[in-house]
């Protein structure tokens, strides 16, 4: 079993992303809270149930899309990995905008079904992100040697 | 008042599988992990293994059968867990997308390696193997997320016609006479 731990870098880099992303605004939830006086203990469930996770994800999705394009990659391995960025992070967004059409046009949500969703297809950009910084770092040294 | 006949009543029909595309995507993220914990804790023998795979000529194959599998494992518990009729409009999609994809990856991958091999490149070997890596791992999540994908759209749009289609004019009548 052979491991370089510095190809472990990209956990640091996912952190971020959680960190910012999901950490921050729940901590920020509670600081508002705290400021103005008022009794508001949200779970990250609660701040995210209309499907926001999906645009973080997409976030996530650009930013690896990015990196993909910039590597030393052939041609159809950068348009497939992006392709496939760009769709998983598009519909992990469009819960959101369903969730949010929804509310504006008075039709039934389900906010249990919109956070569901958009934690799966968050999970699934996060750990797809994961997988290709892996494959672009190994890809690097290959191309470095 | 007269009773309700027996006879005429219809019994209550299953409704059909409605697929979420969250369940699909769980699956796949599932996956992802299982392949970047393989890609980090046995980077050597899991790469080799893989391009004798693509050497011998049946990793396309495998990449086919695996999405197949998990394809159809995952309708099938969605149409359990539902209590609802599989269609056969997801029998069409998950049998032949997966195939489908599987064939495209494998006509991708083809023109990545010629192109990698055309040019005067340092390391053609590595780089050739980390091009299958890639396109081992692509061919995998799109052969079960897009046929699930497809299938996604292709529900929504046969809902959205249904909405929008004209009530029938015995429907009318029936509507009618009910009052």
């Amino acid at each position: 079993m052979m491991t370089d731990w510095m190809s472990l870098k990209w956990l640091l880099w996912i952190s971020l992303y959680l960190i910012l992303g999901v950490f921050v605004p729940w901590a920020a939830s509670l600081a508002w809270a705290d400021q103005h006086g008022k009794v508001l203990r949200p779970r990250p469930k609660q701040l995210f149930e209309r499907g926001e996770l999906g645009l973080i994800s997409l976030v996530v999705g650009i930013s690896v899309i990015w990196d993909l394009l910039q590597s030393q990659y052939m041609p159809q391995t950068r348009a497939l990995g992006s392709v496939l960025l760009a769709l998983s992070g598009t519909m992990a967004a469009a819960v959101w905008i369903e969730s949010y059409c929804r509310d504006a046009t008075g039709m039934p949500n389900n906010p249990e079904r919109a956070w569901r969703d958009s934690r799966n297809l968050a999970f699934l950009v996060f750990s797809m992100a994961v997988v290709i910084e892996i494959l672009l770092d190994r890809f690097a040294k290959v191309a470095a040697t | 008042m007269s009773a309700p006949a027996p006879a005429l009543a219809k019994a209550p029909s299953r409704t059909t599988v409605t697929v979420r595309l969250a369940d699909a995507a769980f699956t796949v993220a599932c996956l992802s992990l299982v392949f970047a914990f393989l890609l980090v804790f046995f980077p050597v023998s899991f790469a080799r293994i893989i391009q004798d795979r693509w050497l011998h000529g049946n990793l396309t194959v495998a990449i086919m059968a695996i999405t197949l599998l998990i394809d159809a494992g995952l309708y099938v518990r969605i149409a359990y867990r539902l209590a609802a009729k599989p269609t056969v409009l997801a029998a069409v999609c998950l049998g032949s997308l997966p195939i489908v994809v599987g064939l495209g990856v494998s006509f991708c991958l083809q023109g990545a390696v010629g192109y990698t091999l055309s040019g005067d490149l340092p390391n053609l070997q590595g780089r050739v193997g980390e091009e299958i890596l890639v396109h081992t791992y692509l061919g995998l999540v799109s052969g079960i997320f897009l046929p699930f994908l497809a299938l996604r759209l292709l529900q929504q749009l046969k809902a959205a016609r249904s909405n929008r289609e004209p009530e029938s004019p015995s429907r009318k009548a029936a509507a009618a006479s009910s009052y």
